[in-house]
């Protein structure tokens, strides 16, 4: 008896063992994410550009003049009165010392320069900036690497005149990706939308009861079971050289990869929308159909529309897929982060901007790290909001 | 044509025109898996039966049989083996079975039947948010967590292991994400337990764990099993993770813990440099072979399936 209850006893403990396996796996997932890309979340990671890039620019004509500068309470920032800049000792993620512009007055000849680069006219500079050096008429140059003190103090020197400065935009923002990410939900859900419900109706509502309707629900039904990078060889091989030969796109591009991402979100589509409409009472269907309407005007107008909860639901759950989605990308869409997107060319969603920084060497596990952070958030708001527009709209019905 | 449907069936002409434009819709949804089928094995098959633009043509038996994946130059070589990434990814699969079945269908027992409700509802929750977690993110907390740990690992014990990239660090990943699929499907076949085969059990004098264990787990050991097959099919078919931390061996078998692997799939994402020659090619190859044993072992659990399962599930 005693042994019983001993044995009884390890095999209660393993179950919650083990279900405490799957709380600290979950746990460590967002922990990571949170402590590795948290710092790196801003405002500016949306806007700006992931590829730096840097500038030569010449200041247009200006009067010399003293600008009234807001008070910076840091010890790093060195205010310019003369040019009403203020610039930043800052530290890169290599750990060197750089300069960075935390301020720029916006009647400051450095808001707009020329440019001195080929077939742009003007660059503006702005607070995402870091000066590297700046040149003058016969002085020596300022050099970023002799602090932004030395730099601030050469420049408030009524003495020199400015020939040239050289600044960078640092990039590492996913403005790109985040577009391409956008352009894709919107696509997709476009083409596999009204295909996925009008097939769900047509298998509820309309499909005779035949080998013919069956063999269909199987062909479907089967493609849950294909992997995801499989759907990237359809693509390459079937929508990329049709989008080639139809568009202006001469290569992967982010038509090709929301049609295939269209496949697959497909088969989620349809089974969630006929799960719904499955449970449209058959007697709205009889009543209407006494009344006259056709079996178009039931569906359409009666069915359907009591189906609305189930649609929103596959939406939420495609629009998950979409965003985590990156083998078939890789494929379909290229794996090259772009900060100019159109959809005839290659670029990167967000998952696949991840895989692009992790295959590189070395890996950015940080910027990676934020990325997944906003698209686990994403995840977890979908998640949230199918539970709360199931709960919504039983409420509803019930009243 | 619309007016001889329409004599057949009580259909109205606007029904008829669309009933037939719907099923047109269906009939191309249904399409896609067919278009997959061929397309893919239209391209695969090239690389066998074409001589490739002068390089002769790939040895299917080499292929499903040597240890190396490539012998020779990209574009020049047609010296490809696939068979090490066979047994890896078998391996792999099954390594990952035996971590994630257990704690899998444990945790689901816990949930349908020991857990207090609130503590059930929340544990279903936590289940359904690890399983909607993209793979690209196990991947990624895969080579920034688990690699380094390995790593470690492997020092300590006295083994050599490529900075964590390793079969041990991939079966990790792929269990990690198949216990939510093994939890799900296990719970609601023991939440379909009939509640009577449970009391019965407790009315012979068994114990409450008793009765979980011997009756309510055999009971639903179908379900269960239906789990298995659907995770087991997912770790095979699982691309970005497994290429993020399985270190991308070229050959192999490898069936040490720390040794590097890679896998069918893991191969088809490695750098896709031009979209034509055998090297493009080769991939659709590599595609056919990763449905061909996905269908396979399939095949294979519904067999055991079917053996071991309930006759009248």
């Amino acid at each position: 008896m005693r042994k019983t209850r001993l044995s009884d006893r390890l095999l209660q403990i393993s179950t919650i063992l083990s279900t405490l396996v799957s709380i600290i796996g979950l746990g460590l997932i967002f922990q990571f994410v949170f402590a590795r890309g948290l710092s790196l979340l801003s405002i500016d990671l949306f806007t700006s550009n992931y590829y730096g890039h840097n500038y030569i620019a010449e200041l247009k004509p200006y009067e010399e003049m003293t600008y009234s500068m807001p008070n910076f309470d840091d010890e790093d920032v060195f205010v310019i009165e003369r040019f009403g800049i203020a610039l930043r000792q800052g530290i890169d993620l290599a750990g060197n010392g750089v300069v960075e512009v935390e301020y720029v007055h916006p009647d400051s000849p450095f808001n707009t320069m020329i440019s001195a680069e080929v077939g742009v006219d003007t660059v503006d500079m702005d607070a995402n900036n870091i000066i590297d050096r700046i040149s003058y008429v016969d002085h020596p140059t300022s050099l970023s690497r002799r602090g932004a003190e030395v730099m601030a103090s050469e420049l408030n020197d009524p003495e020199r005149v400015i020939n040239q400065v050289f600044f960078a935009d640092l990039g590492g923002g996913i403005r790109g990706s985040l577009i391409t990410t956008l352009w894709l939900i919107f696509m997709t859900l476009l083409m596999a939308l009204p295909m996925g419900v009008l097939t769900a109706v047509y298998f509820n509502e309309f499909a005779p009861v035949n080998m013919l309707t069956k063999t269909m629900r199987t062909f479907i039904e089967t493609l849950t079971g294909v992997p995801s990078i499989i759907y990237g060889l359809l693509g390459i091989s079937v929508f990329v050289p049709l989008t080639v030969a139809l568009t202006p796109a001469v290569n992967t591009n982010l038509i090709a990869g929301s049609m295939t991402l269209a496949v697959i979100i497909l088969p989620i589509i349809i089974r969630t929308t006929e799960e719904s409409l499955r449970v449209v009472p058959q007697d709205h269907r009889a009543a209407s159909l006494a009344l006259g309407a056709n079996k178009t005007q039931t569906t359409f107008k009666v069915v359907l529309p009591q189906a609305t909860q189930g649609i929103l639901t596959s939406t939420f759950l495609a629009i998950g897929r979409i965003i985590g989605e990156s083998a078939a990308l890789i494929f379909v869409l290229g794996a090259i982060v772009r900060d100019r997107v159109s959809i005839f060319e290659q670029s990167t969603s967000l998952a696949v901007h991840i895989w692009s920084m992790m295959t590189d060497e070395p890996a950015n596990i940080a910027l990676s790290s934020t990325i997944a952070l906003l698209i686990l958030a994403v995840v977890l708001i979908l998640n949230v909001s199918i539970k709360l527009s199931v709960y919504l709209f039983e409420k509803r019905g019930k009243q | 044509m619309t007016s001889k449907t329409s004599n057949k069936t009580s259909l109205s002409q606007t029904d008829t025109i669309v009933t037939n434009a719907l099923m047109v819709l269906a009939l191309i949804a249904s399409s896609f898996i067919i278009m997959i089928a061929v397309f893919i094995t239209a391209q695969g098959i090239l690389p066998l039966i074409t001589n490739n633009r002068g390089l002769g043509s790939v040895n299917l038996w080499h292929f499903l049989t040597d240890t190396v994946w490539l012998r020779g130059d990209y574009f020049v070589s047609t010296v490809y083996g696939a068979g090490f990434l066979i047994v890896n990814t078998l391996y792999i699969a099954l390594l990952t079975v035996l971590l994630s079945f257990p704690v899998g269908v444990l945790t689901a027992l816990f949930i349908a039947r020991i857990a207090p409700r609130p503590i059930a509802a929340a544990m279903r929750t936590i289940i359904e948010l690890l399983a909607s977690v993209p793979s690209i993110v196990f991947g990624l907390v895969g080579v920034g967590l688990f690699l380094p740990l390995i790593y470690n690992l492997a020092r300590s014990l006295g083994f050599n292991s490529a900075g964590g990239y390793s079969v041990l660090g991939t079966v990790f990943v792929l269990a990690l994400m198949s216990i939510p699929t093994i939890t799900a499907v296990a719970e609601v076949s023991i939440r379909q337990v009939d509640e009577s085969l449970a009391q019965a059990a407790l009315a012979l004098g068994a114990t409450p764990t008793q009765a979980n264990f011997k009756i309510v787990l055999l009971a639903a050991k179908s379900g269960i099993f239906s789990g298995v097959i659907l995770a087991v099919g997912r770790s095979l078919g699982e691309a970005t993770a497994v290429a993020l931390v399985s270190g991308n061996a070229r050959s192999g078998p490898s069936f040490g813990l720390f040794q590097t692997t890679a896998t069918i799939t893991s191969t088809l994402l490695q750098g896709l440099k031009e979209t034509v020659g055998i090297d493009y090619d080769i991939r659709f190859t590599l595609g056919i072979l990763l449905m061909i044993v996905i269908l396979l072992t399939n095949a294979a659990l519904n067999f055991v399936k079917r053996k071991v399962g309930n006759q009248d599930a």
